[in-house]
């Protein structure tokens, strides 16, 4: 397994630098994690920041928007950018002797001039793409419950916004957010693969030394979590979608893994869920999410069936929570958490892309590389324990939030 | 170059192997040469209830006991039913790679069909079907490859209600007694191991195991049949998906249709992201791919939008595709060789990835094909070579499928029909 040293610089900038050299690939990927997503933003904003996302492909000083994906396509780069509640990320993935162009590229990108003539179309492309999201179920559901479950709180808004509020926004609306949140302060520049560090730092000083730091302050607030009943009536679709969701503990919490293999042992292959709800027939899809951030987490159970079942489904989920606080765990259970994970280890540690992930959410997490042996060591941390001291801190047989979604109204719902 | 190995074991199983003596996991894939098309026209549905089942029980365990087997050696595995085939794909740590073949050999050779599996896999599959008509792109997948490929290869593995209501378990013992055998199956493996090894490790635990006799390696012969025909439903966006003859792996032109693939759709300044949403803004999602059932091969184009741009999406998406005769420009040509070419070089660094692109060889090819040869001839494609497969191949039979609140003002080159979607 890859116990390659990590490399982590900072520029007098602010802008942080990670890099993980693997002499073993062929390729190379890079990627900018700006700190800024959806909870950072106003609700008459919403969306803001996934609307910048898709401009700073739409041109800079030195390129226009055509010229940027040409030259991506040029390396035979797969690349592509994503915006979250907490992060907005573009990154590239390149033959290993392509790294500095995909750094230029990318860092380019990131000095974009928001092009006027370009703000109205794009609008048109978020639009579709709201639109899109509004014939899946999942995604209704998923946006509604974060809205019930952080009433009031910036993580309530939806990634992409609403129609309103993209369809108000404006270009200089887009271009004092970009100004104040984009600055090299607030961004981790994050580089694996066959490359050789030093290049690296003096190619990154080289691009990015000169941006100005913004010296903003973290604003961000912890959300208040809203226990209740919310649903959401939806005539058009087929199904039913329940969600029961709990309190729960940030990325960055000593048991966070042990939080991760509950989710693991009640909802994933193989899991309680799996035998006791969808092999009996309840329902063809059910699983467990640890939503988690850097200051706050949800654990959710989840399940979709047909509305006259669903009943049945919640009750199925609810004994399984019951039991799994009453009962807890048992070892071999543990096990075989750990023995999958190794195994997704081995695999995650051969691409670069894959470790590119890794170590944004580790500094965005921990502010520090985790090597492959440190993740390891905090899985197999977990135990029988450490579950029963993570479920008596946040029980899952609580009230918690119930939502849903689809053509059935649900008792007592708001 | 990587050692790639090809060869058929005694027990009738062919294989290839290539060895990545710096990896650190191995990945297998074994296809069984059957999958839905295989299905009595009574019981569609039937195979990818056979896949779902089998692990459900053995001889030897339940299947919880054969799952926790999987894990405690911390498999990652998965299965699928296709057109033409089965698969199980595997990937472990080389300390535990014999194990992992001994549990499928178990669960391929003794499976129990438990009644109790079988009734609740079947109601999955109910459910299955329900859940598809609430995704858009699924279920247009589903009406345009039913129209284009007709009764046999253009089955859902789903199946149907009035077909899921017909099976029972017998048929399910029935189906695997015919189908799964070691001369119906392909192995490819990538990873830290010697060729000898796997071969073996597989003759050991799949001896004896059906027929050895090699079969099924014939393409189904089926053929593409255009129509236009609108689906309604009460949609937020119309989907729109629309296809035409293309040609298989193995053709000679194979190599110039990917590089027409990713002139259109290789990356963002590829012709469909660049005119459709980039200076259009009609859509956010675009896109075109290839479907290749063996002896057969078929270019497809996609999108979704709100229903009162679909005409113009439409119509885009047609004069994009009869432009590139016209006016396809060397430089595009490039990028998506250039795109082609890195990507798999990148992605190479997976060894999943690798045994994936092997099975591919075996099944399309019937033997492997060095990574430099696919990529010299992708390399060797030129504008000129492009314009050629574009006259060699007229794009004169269109199969289009919109699904959505309204149908197409006009849809050219053929009769529109409206129906409801199923």
């Amino acid at each position: 397994m890859a116990t390659d040293p990590y490399t982590v610089h900072t520029l007098d900038n602010g802008l942080t630098i990670v890099i993980e050299s693997m002499p073993d690939v062929r390729s190379a990927a890079a990627g900018f994690l700006v700190r800024t997503g959806a909870r950072d933003e106003t609700p008459e904003l919403a969306g803001i920041s996934h609307f910048l996302e898709h401009m700073m492909f739409k041109g800079t000083p030195k390129r226009g928007w055509q010229d940027i994906t040409i030259d991506f396509d040029k390396m035979g780069s797969s690349y592509n950018a994503f915006t979250s509640e907490d992060r907005t990320v573009y990154y590239g993935w390149v033959r290993h002797a392509d790294i500095g162009k995909q750094l230029e590229l990318l860092a380019d990108m990131l000095r974009s001039t928001l092009p006027p003539e370009e703000f109205d179309m794009e609008k048109n492309v978020i639009l579709e793409e709201i639109a899109m999201a509004k014939d899946s179920l999942e995604h209704l559901a998923f946006d509604f419950l974060q809205e019930k479950l952080f009433a009031g709180h910036p993580l309530a808004w939806p990634i992409l916004g609403y129609d309103s509020t993209v369809t108000a926004m404006t270009r200089d609306q887009l271009w004092e957010y970009f100004q104040k949140r984009y600055a090299p302060d607030h961004m981790t520049c994050v580089v694996a693969g066959k490359v050789e560090p030093s290049e690296i730092i003096a190619t990154i000083e080289d691009l990015c030394g000169d941006w100005k730091a913004s010296g903003l302050a973290d604003e961000r607030t912890i959300p208040t979590f809203h226990e209740g009943v919310d649903q959401l009536h939806l005539e058009r679709f087929n199904q039913q979608l329940v969600a029961l969701t709990y309190p729960s503990i940030s990325a960055k919490d000593p048991l966070a893994e042990t939080a991760a293999a509950i989710a693991t042992i009640l909802g994933d292959d193989n899991s309680r869920f799996y035998w006791n709800i969808i092999q009996k027939g309840i329902s063809s899809r059910a699983g467990v999410y640890h939503m988690e951030y850097t200051d706050c987490g949800a654990l959710m159970l989840y399940g979709t069936s047909q509305p006259e079942r669903v009943e049945q489904l919640v009750d199925a989920m609810k004994a399984e929570a019951a039991r799994l606080c009453d009962d807890g765990v048992e070892p071999h259970e543990l096990d075989r958490v750990k023995n999958k994970r190794r195994t997704s280890l081995a695999v995650e540690c051969e691409a670069p892309y894959h470790r590119l992930t890794q170590l944004m959410d580790d500094m965005e997490y921990f502010g520090e590389p985790r090597s492959v042996e440190q993740m390891l060591a905090d899985v197999d941390a977990v135990s029988v324990d450490s579950v029963r001291q993570y479920l008596d801190a946040f029980p899952i047989n609580a009230i918690g939030h119930v939502t849903s979604a689809g053509p059935r109204d649900w008792p007592g719902a708001n | 170059m990587d050692t790639v190995t090809h060869d058929s074991l005694p027990c009738g199983i062919e294989y290839g192997v290539v060895h990545l003596p710096k990896r650190h996991v191995i990945s297998f894939q074994l296809r069984v040469l059957s999958g839905c098309c295989a299905d009595p026209i009574e019981n569609l549905g039937l195979a990818r209830l056979v896949e779902e089942t089998l692990d459900k029980g053995t001889t030897r365990r339940t299947g919880q006991e054969l799952s926790d087997a999987f894990d405690a050696i911390g498999a990652g595995r998965g299965s699928g039913t296709g057109r033409e085939t089965t698969t199980f794909t595997c990937t472990v740590l080389p300390e535990h790679f014999e194990q992992a073949v001994a549990l499928h050999a178990e669960l391929l050779r003794t499976p129990t069909f438990p009644d109790d599996a079988v009734t609740a896999n079947i109601d999955l599959s109910r459910q299955e079907l329900i859940a598809l008509q609430d995704d858009a792109q699924g279920l247009t997948d589903k009406i345009i490859s039913r129209q284009t490929y007709g009764d046999v290869l253009g089955r859902h593995p789903l199946g149907t209600e009035k077909t899921l209501n017909t099976i029972t378990r017998d048929h399910l013992v029935t189906h695997w007694e015919t189908h799964f055998q070691c001369g119906t199956m392909i192995l490819s493996v990538a990873g830290p191991i010697e060729p000898q090894r796997v071969a073996d490790v597989f003759q050991n635990h799949f001896d004896g195991f059906g027929s050895s006799e090699q079969s099924r390696r014939e393409p189904l012969g089926a053929t593409f049949s255009p129509g236009a025909t609108h689906h309604h439903k009460d949609l937020e966006q119309q989907q729109i998906s629309l296809c035409f003859p293309g040609v298989d792996a193995t053709h000679d032109d194979f190599p110039a249709q990917q590089v027409l693939l990713g002139v259109l759709s290789g990356g963002m300044s590829g012709r469909l992201f660049t005119e459709v949403r980039e200076k259009r803004g009609l859509v956010y999602w675009v896109g075109a791919w290839q479907d290749m059932p063996r002896g057969l091969g078929t270019i497809f184009l996609g999108a979704s939008t709100t229903p009162e741009r679909c005409d113009e999406t439409f119509s885009t998406l047609l004069s994009e595709v009869d432009r590139l005769s016209v006016d396809l420009q060397q430089d595009e040509v490039d990028r998506a060789i250039t795109g082609i070419v890195a990507n798999r070089q990148t992605r190479g660094d997976g060894t999943r990835a690798r045994c994936s692109e092997l099975a591919s060889d075996l099944f399309f090819f019937g033997h492997p094909i060095p990574n430099e040869e696919k990529l010299a001839k992708v390399s060797a494609v030129n504008v000129e070579t492009v314009k050629k497969y574009l006259d060699t191949h007229p794009r004169n039979r269109l199969s289009v499928v919109t699904l959505g609140p309204r149908p197409l003002s006009q849809t050219p080159g053929a009769a529109t029909t409206s129906e409801v979607a199923t």
